[in-house]
């Protein structure tokens, strides 16, 4: 007789345990690691100026000097992360801290910090950084913004064709590094994915609770909305935001996420219709809760699992669109991105292999690594159309 | 069923009305937002005729007037039923015959219809050379993944087509201009255009005048389009094998299938007449989402291969804030998608008998 197991695992542990069982999703996570990494210590892998040296005595660090506060902030952010890592607190707690201790960060570093406004990046190849006792350098002695004027013209050089300078992966067409540049823009990448997705996620998941909660005319109203939005290509709404509003990062950000909700709504729209004729629900409602706590509390843990297959798609296609519109010349001005350094690859009639090689290869891998980890989630998360697909044989 | 089309064709209306009104806010809540001063640019102009064309554009626009007017006026003016106007722009009349006036574009000085009737084929034959390409390679990768299941050809091809879906069109456009059209490495395909000046006095189909080969309008066409077709493609066949790969693999196990295989039927027929008409539901639903994908990717392609469609329009119409080339190319993409979806579900009907929307 076969004794009956009871199974004490938690869901959420049971899907994280049966996501990471393929070796794509390894792949894809080690991948998004290493971005993670390059974007967080940017200022230290790529830059002019060197990390420490020492000078009639004194041990200094330009580097320091010389951080952003936008450098500053995404430290602080990593900190708190590992800090947070290291707690046994409840997820949401965790959540809570981490955001009210990146405001806290955000307006300390504001108040505090001042920069240096003008960097003139061919100071620290002059005597005064060059001729010290030692010093060290970042592997890659490039900033994205030093345009190497001090050696005249060397707009789009080869990987490794200049002689007095090492560029890995050559220059662009303003004479930076291409992978200094590529190193900073995995920072502009990995946020733009992640908030612009946390946008569309929290519009989506409100109207769509509401409309599947309410049905009915709130309902017809709400999915002539979704339609609208999904009639129109999303590139071309993009477009059209981004031309007449200016372009920054941030509303980059905002744009991607207004524009990309459809799917989350529609997809927790169908669930909540599912749901709301269950006993807990109608339980909830006869108990006079309020309503966000019926749909967010009580409902919505019920219907979340697989909007994360959605939430990994959809870091990938936003991630996706901002190369686009830096590709088709409407991204950000002179901050470093991938998309506008791939548009570089054709300029001139001549073909520039290395801006399409490497600025493209991070975009698909990065795109690549999103849609592994949203098919092992979903394999995880749907057994049957996993069974059916011969996944678990 | 006629009702039933004849209530959605109805719906889309307002659905019409919602892209044109996202748009239209778009335009006008952003800094500075579409006044006849944003529009007339130019240092060099003197200031009397700036003031001239500045009072030109907000009589025919409207631009001075408060922004729902101007949005009224621009409907009024698009939708084939409304109020016609006289030489100074006052409404003297309602007609159900007026016909449709897309307004004039800024930044070409010419009539809007004028510029889509040239651009909207180019768009519309990228995209029917691509859907059947599309299928015909999504329906061979994935019934033949869906028989060899758990095999080496199944492995194989469930990898590489998730890679080709994350590859960026960008990228694999720049990559095939760079290698197979560019002087530097293979020249094996023309860069840009979809035809070639000489050929457009050439005759229709391939032939040998005096011994020398001329390729003609038809093959000339054809090799201006296979790089431009290749990448708008492979994404959407990607997506659609792994589609087509689920769906099949789901069917070949029903007992229906199985009942066919007892009476003896050879396995081919099960597959292709059984199996396979079955499979097609999921593949058709799909097809409605393709048509949108397709327009955004023609937005690439087009700017990569420097083709004159609607993609590159409506880049060039965004750049240069020009309000009506912008309306009139979202309104009509959108239009392009409802009918997609429309055309889904009918042949929705068609593949299923099952299927009923009364």
């Amino acid at each position: 007789m076969t004794k009956h197991e009871v199974s004490r695992e938690s869901f959420s542990r049971r899907i994280w345990r049966k996501t990471w069982q393929g070796w794509g999703v390894k792949l894809g996570f080690a991948w998004i690691a290493v971005l993670g990494f390059a974007g967080v210590f940017a200022p230290f892998l790529a830059n002019s100026m060197p990390l420490l040296m020492r000078k009639d005595g004194v041990i200094s660090a330009p580097v320091l000097d010389y951080l952003t506060k936008e450098d500053v902030l995404v430290l602080a952010m990593f900190a708190l992360l590992v800090i947070l890592a290291g707690v046994s607190w409840s997820a949401g707690k965790r959540l809570l801290v981490f955001i009210a201790g990146t405001l806290l960060a955000t307006l300390l570093i504001n108040a505090l910090l001042t920069p240096p406004s003008v960097v003139i990046y061919d100071q620290f190849r002059s005597a005064a950084y060059t001729q010290v006792e030692w010093r060290v350098m970042p592997p890659i002695e490039y900033t994205p913004q030093d345009y190497l004027r001090d050696f005249g013209d060397t707009g789009l050089e080869e990987p490794l064709e200049a002689t007095e300078r090492t560029h890995w992966m050559g220059t662009e067409e303003n004479g930076a590094d291409v992978l200094s540049r590529m190193i900073h823009a995995s920072r502009i990448a990995l946020s733009i994915g992640l908030i612009a997705t946390g946008i569309s996620l929290v519009i989506g998941v409100i109207l769509g609770g509401l409309m599947g909660y309410f049905s009915g005319v709130i309902d017809m109203l709400g999915m002539r909305l979704v339609e609208i939005f999904e009639s129109i290509p999303t590139l071309f709404l993009l477009l059209t935001f981004v031309a007449f509003f200016g372009r920054s990062l941030y509303m980059m950000m905002i744009i991607i996420g207004v524009t990309s909700w459809s799917g989350y709504a529609r997809y927790i729209r169908a669930e909540f219709l599912k749901l709301r004729k269950q006993d807990y629900v109608q339980a909830a409602v006869a108990g006079g809760l309020p309503l966000s706590s019926i749909l967010f509390r009580h409902m919505l843990p019920n219907g979340v699992a697989p909007l994360l297959v959605g939430v990994s798609f959809g870091v990938a296609s936003a991630i996706l669109a901002e190369a686009t519109l830096s590709f088709l010349g409407l991204g950000l001005v002179d901050a470093p991105s991938w998309g506008q350094m791939l548009n570089q690859a054709v300029k001139s009639s001549l073909f520039n292999w290395w801006m399409a090689v490497f600025p493209g290869g991070a975009i698909f891998l990065t795109v690549f690594a999103y849609n592994l980890i949203g098919e092992a989630f979903r394999d995880a998360i749907d057994p049957q159309l996993s069974r059916n697909a011969g996944v678990n044989g | 069923m006629l009702t039933y089309l004849l209530r959605r064709v109805l719906l889309m209306i307002p659905t019409l009305l919602g892209i044109t009104l996202v748009v239209f806010s778009v335009m006008v809540l952003s800094p500075g937002g579409i006044s006849a001063q944003t529009l007339v640019e130019g240092s060099d102009m003197k200031p009397q005729e700036k003031q001239a064309l500045m009072a030109y554009y907000n009589q025919r626009y409207g631009l001075d007037q408060p922004a729902p007017i101007q949005y009224l006026r621009w409907l009024n003016n698009v939708s084939p039923i409304g109020f016609t106007q006289d030489a100074e722009g006052d409404y003297n009349g309602f007609s159900f015959t007026k016909g449709m006036d897309l307004g004039t574009s800024f930044m070409y000085g010419r009539p809007v219809g004028e510029i889509l009737a040239e651009r909207i084929p180019i768009t519309l034959l990228l995209n029917a050379v691509t859907i059947p390409l599309i299928y015909l390679v999504a329906i061979i990768v994935g019934v033949k993944a869906a028989q060899d299941r758990g095999g080496r050809f199944d492995v194989f091809s469930n990898v590489s087509m998730l890679a080709l879906w994350s590859m960026p069109t960008m990228l694999a456009g720049v990559l095939l201009l760079g290698f197979f059209a560019n002087v530097q490495h293979f020249q094996w395909f023309p860069t840009a255009g979809i035809s070639s000046r000489a050929a457009q006095d050439m005759p229709f189909l391939p032939h040998f005048l005096n011994g020398v080969f001329v390729s003609g309008f038809l093959l000339d066409r054809v090799w201006h389009l296979v790089l431009p077709v290749i990448c708008l493609s492979y994404a959407g066949f990607a997506g659609l094998a792994k589609l087509t790969r689920t769906s099949v693999l789901e069917n070949l196990h029903a007992d229906y299938a199985r009942t066919a295989r007892a009476k003896g039927l050879a396995e081919p027929d099960v597959l292709w007449r059984h199996v396979f008409r079955n499979s097609l539901l999921p593949l058709i639903t799909v097809s409605a989402g393709l048509l949108p994908s397709l327009l955004a990717g023609s937005l690439i392609v087009e700017n990569i291969f420097s083709i004159n469609g609607m993609g590159q329009l409506a880049v060039e119409a965004v750049k240069g804030r020009d309000r009506e080339l912008v309306l009139s190319i979202t309104w009509i993409s959108g239009f392009l998608t409802l009918i997609g979806y429309l055309i889904a579900d009918f042949c929705y009907t068609l593949a299923d008998p099952r299927v009923s929307y009364d």
